[in-house]
Formats: C-alpha cells, structure tokens, sequence
C-alpha cells in the first residue's frame, strides 16, 4: 500500500477549492514555520531529502489531518529531536553544537536563498536508456536500502511503461541522501506515460503524464 | 537491510499548531539557534520581493522574441541566471510550451514542489490533497474546477515535479494581445497561466 504522502491518482471527489488562493500565510504562525524551517535548513545538519523523509513519516492520520505548514512543523521537529537538539526525556543530553550547527544570519539570506540548493552533479554516471526509448518501471516502489525509506518513485507508476522523453544529467539520489547514505548521484530522466496506460480508463486517449525517474528505478523494456 | 528509526518528537508538543511553534521557537530561541533577523528578511523575501511577476517577464520576453523563447526553452537554467532569477526551488528548471496540440499542466503529487523564484510561494490549491491526488488521473476535470475547457484537439500533459527539475508553461499568446509591447503584456501573463490551470488574460481595468 502506498504512504499517505504518495497521493499521485487516488481516488478523490473534492472539488479543487480555488478560493483565496492567493493568501500565502493563513495565520501568524504560519509564517513563522516557514521562516524557522527556512533557516533550519542552512543549519547543515540535514539535507532537503530528509525533511522530505521527515514530512512523510508523521503519523499517516496527522499527515492526512494537518495542513501544509502543520506537516512542516512537525517534520522539523522531528529533525531536531534526532540531532538531540529536542529531548525527549529518554535520551542524555547530546552536544549538538559539536555537529557545528549553523546559525542562518540575516546578512547571509539573500545570498543562501539565490544560490539554492543545485542537485545536478558533473560525475558521470551509468546512464541505460536513450531519448525515445521504451523503458519500465520497477515493479516494486520501496526504497531499496532502507527500510520504509524515503522514495521519489509515485506508486502510480510502478511497474508501468513509458518513453523517455528528456535526460537531465546526474542528480543527487533521494532514496540514498535522506538516509545519510551520501548523495550517490544516478542519471535523471523524464518518463512519459500514456494516461490510458496508468488508469485504464482516461478522459482522453491523447493525455500523458510526465515523471522525473531515476536510473535504478528503471528497467529495460522487454 | 538498514532502518531509520526517525522518532515522532513533535508528539511532546502542544497540538495547537501556534502553541506548538511557539514552545519550538522558545526552545530555539534559548540554544541560539535561530535569528530573528534572518527570519524577517526569509518572510520578507517571499511576501514582497519573489512572486508569479517574475514568471510572467520571461513569458512576456519570449512571447515578443522568438530568438529569445528558442533559447529559453534551449538553455534555461542559464537565462534565469543571466535575469537573476534563479534560486531556491528553481536550481534547475524546465520550460514547457503550450501549442495549438499540447496543454501542459504541472503537479507535485508527492509534495508540493514549485518554481518560487519564478511563481512565489504555491496557492493553497497546488498543495491540497485533492489537486495532488486528480491531477495526474483526471487533469480535464481538474482544469474545469478552474473554468478551464480544452477542445478535444488538444492533448493535455501532465508534470508531476518528482525530482529537483522544476516546471514553467510558457502559455499561449492570447491573438487578442497581438501587438502589444512587452511590458504591457507582462499584466496579462497570470500565475495560473504559467501552472497550466489557467489561461493569460487582460489586466482589470481594460
């Protein structure tokens, strides 16, 4: 079964509610979520894929019942609690600060913010399948080193069969980076998939979905 | 094969949402690991300064200047640099171009990633679970939650934003712009526009 967070095609009848859309912060503490985990996140004790991780694992009904900011927030919680900035009464006190926390000072904003965090890496990696080639998907969309570990593979697409469509050079690993086990970059491809081909029954024969796939999560078309 | 025991910290904490963040605040606050300054400059970024206007020059650009759009879409990541409109969430970006065949239309099914310094932060729709969930199944059903119908002729594709690559739609020029100066149709360039699940339109007002 897929995770709460892995929502690509399930069933849902809601209509899509497009009001006050433009509002980006619906209360004060709102914001200060997204300032506190902005910053938090140049504090170089973690990386964007495991807070990614960290969002993903909430309790699956908190994750479903919270709203966006109320999973970063707990999400980053969680983040500190495993640095042992947080306690939780069961461990000894943990010298973080020799992990050389880095506090984000605001003179260094600007410049952290426009630089972003690049996941594109020069090493060249194996690199399978062409533009234009058929391709499957895994069949089997759990990470593959770390139990109930981080993926970006969407259960939508396990196991299915598409097209590549463009190659984006080598990225970062996610399903190896929000674990600690280094970036192990592999080579990014666009996957297009035949709509008809993911429901079955689609609105329109023409539609496709596009995916962003990892080398290991594909395989050779036979 | 290895576990990842991630504990549910955020359990020992008040469940309302704004004791929740003030408790961590305080925590924080007293380690020194937090600087308000920083934190107003992060807000004031992202309330004031990066927003859909910046998306909507470089569609105004490469409406007016065919060159300009080939190169966009050819060479992407160094144009936003050149323009100074490259940053966190769009390190790498991929332009999509609507045409009389495709309608593009983008989603994060697994979160909610989005191009900020091109778009600001996503309205609250892009994040709901509902968008997530229908857009990648029924993207036609979803486009008429927004008022948006295609004609049959058009194939629509759908961009789930799984890895770093963020996505742009340069949408189609409206015939009825025809002419105008590129700053002038900066205005009609909306935010929905450049996500797919909307069309550019004329400013209020005329």
């Amino acid at each position: 079964m897929s995770k709460a967070h892995d929502m690509g095609g399930r069933l849902d009848s809601r209509r899509i509610d497009i009001t006050a859309s433009d509002v980006k912060f619906k209360a004060d503490w709102e914001k200060e979520v997204f300032a506190i985990t902005l910053a938090l996140g140049f504090s170089s004790l973690w990386n964007l894929d495991r807070s990614r991780y960290a969002r993903e694992s909430l309790e699956p009904k908190d994750y479903l019942q919270f709203g966006y900011f109320e999973k970063w927030l707990a999400g980053l919680i969680n983040l500190l609690g495993e640095n042992g900035i947080i306690k939780d009464g069961t461990e000894s006190e943990d010298n973080y600060k020799k992990r050389s926390f880095r506090v984000l000072e605001a003179k260094n904003v600007k410049k952290l913010l426009h630089m972003g965090g690049p996941t594109k890496r020069d090493s060249t990696t194996e690199k399978n399948f062409n533009l234009g080639e058929t391709v499957s998907v895994r069949a089997n969309n759990s990470n593959t080193k770390v139990e109930k570990g981080h993926t970006r593979l969407p259960d939508y697409v396990k196991g299915r069969t598409g097209k590549v469509i463009a190659y984006h050079g080598s990225h970062v690993f996610p399903d190896a980076n929000a674990h600690f086990l280094g970036e192990s970059p592999e080579a990014l491809y666009s996957i297009e998939f035949k709509s008809q081909d993911l429901w079955g029954k689609c609105e329109h024969v023409e539609d496709t979905v596009v995916v962003d796939l990892w080398e290991s999560y594909l395989e050779k078309f036979n | 094969m290895k576990k990842d025991n991630l504990k549910q910290f955020y359990k020992e904490f008040p469940s309302n949402p704004d004791a929740r963040v003030k408790a961590l605040k305080s925590i924080l606050e007293k380690e020194g690991l937090i600087d308000q300054k920083a934190l107003d400059e992060i807000l004031d970024t992202y309330q004031n300064k990066v927003g859909p206007l910046n998306g909507a020059k470089i569609v105004a650009k490469a409406w007016v200047n065919k060159k300009f759009k080939e190169y966009l879409i050819n060479n992407t990541d160094k144009v936003l640099k050149d323009m100074d409109l490259n940053g966190r969430q769009g390190e790498h970006v991929v332009v999509v171009e609507n045409t009389e065949i495709v309608h593009n239309l983008i989603v994060c099914t697994l979160c909610s990633c989005y191009p900020w310094p091109l778009l600001g932060l996503p309205p609250s729709w892009y994040k709901s679970d509902a968008y997530r969930s229908r857009a990648v199944r029924e993207p036609r059903a979803v486009l008429s939650d927004f008022n948006v119908k295609l004609p049959i002729s058009k194939k629509v594709k759908v961009w789930d934003s799984t890895s770093e690559i963020r996505y742009l739609v340069l949408p189609q020029q409206p015939p009825s712009s025809k002419g105008l100066s590129e700053n002038e149709l900066v205005s009609w360039v909306t935010r929905d526009s450049m996500i797919g699940t909307g069309f550019p339109k004329p400013p209020i007002g005329e």
